[in-house]
């Protein structure tokens, strides 16, 4: 799932302190179970913004809503209420919601209260690490499911650098050494000859090297009435 | 509780089965009847089967913003002195069990207060 954090304060603040009226709108999904942009985030960041201390003239009047998911447009138009008198979003959806608000809603202004960071999973419970970087071409089943892209700090393909220690990478902070871990699965997979298999240089280009990508499945009709 | 619900436009055309990702429409067709049948933890809430019914018949703010279901009730003991809600018997059991003691059923104010009443006063008690 798609993880972000909270921007710091003085950087939203400094965002919406212009504006009069603003819609702190949350995401139902990913932010929510990450704890970084569900309505509980969204209610609380608004308790926040309200601090008289914060700005020098009067704070926004804000309201606070939350939708299941902020990426997808027709719903947004659809059934997101925008209370009369907004004069910008203040979303806590990850870029893609962000953007899909801003398409969706312009020229109103929408602003990102999050810094969306990564793809990842939970690794128990409050914790949530990188793991994949979505090159579009995945290479996990020669690296016994764990993906050397995300996972080295140097993205390496052909096993741990020197600066690989008692199995955590050089980096610090606890980090593991993903080659490490690769080695070790690959053992107990019985299945270490992998690990000297040759593969043909990576092509990049469906990592977004060759521009945004997007995924065409047809079929699915435009949709019906006046959305 | 329903949450995905149709308006009387529906005629039954089962696109929104044949294009649930989630597989969570279905259909039975029993004798001269049809009914449509949806399963909610099956369902992803992606909006397909609204986007694609040719009649507008689903009514898709029901499954965004819904009713409570009551899941399970308990007896509640309550602070006896201001009433405020503490706990179930059986977690001021647990309590007990754990602190090995009998436990007033006091909130936290009146239980800092009850504490302090047991406290001699000033003055009273032993030697001067």
């Amino acid at each position: 799932m798609i993880v972000g954090d909270l921007k710091p304060l003085e950087e939203i603040i400094s965002a919406i302190k212009d504006y009069k009226q603003v819609l702190v709108l949350g995401c139902g999904s990913c932010v929510t179970v990450c704890l970084s942009g569900g309505e509980k985030e969204a209610e609380q960041l608004s308790h926040e913004l309200s601090q008289m201390q914060h700005y020098k003239g009067t704070p926004p009047q804000f309201e606070v809503g939350s939708i299941l998911r902020q990426c997808e447009r027709d719903l947004v138009l659809e059934y997101q209420n925008i209370p009369d008198g907004t004069e910008a979003v203040l979303s806590l959806a990850c870029g893609a919601g962000v953007q899909t608000l801003a398409d969706a809603l312009e020229p109103l202004p929408v602003i990102p209260a999050l810094n969306t960071t990564f793809l990842g999973a939970s690794d128990k419970p409050g914790t949530w690490t990188e793991k994949c970087k979505g090159c579009g071409d995945c290479i996990l089943i020669h690296t016994g499911g764990i993906c050397p892209i995300a996972r080295c700090a140097k993205s390496l393909f052909n096993g741990p650098c020197g600066g690989s220690k008692g199995g955590y990478c050089e980096v610090g902070q606890g980090i593991p050494c993903a080659w490490a871990q690769i080695v070790a699965r690959l053992k107990k997979m019985d299945k270490l000859h992998c690990y000297e298999e040759i593969h043909a240089s990576k092509n990049w280009k469906p990592g977004g090297a060759a521009g945004l990508r997007r995924r065409v499945r047809t079929g699915l009709g435009e949709g019906s009435g006046n959305r | 509780m329903s949450y995905f619900r149709v308006n009387e436009n529906c005629d039954g055309c089962l696109a929104c089965v044949e294009n649930c990702p989630a597989s969570a429409l279905g259909c039975d067709d029993q004798d001269d009847r049809r009914t449509l049948k949806h399963n909610m933890t099956k369902c992803a809430r992606c909006g397909q089967c609204w986007r694609v019914c040719p009649q507008n018949a689903i009514e898709f703010q029901h499954l965004l913003v819904g009713q409570w279901d009551k899941v399970i009730t308990l007896d509640l003991i309550h602070c006896r002195v201001c009433g405020e809600p503490l706990y179930s018997p059986a977690y001021r059991q647990k309590v007990e069990s754990k602190l090995n003691s009998a436990s007033e059923a006091l909130c936290p104010r009146h239980r800092q207060s009850y504490a302090a009443s047991l406290w001699p006063r000033s003055g009273a008690g032993r030697a001067k």
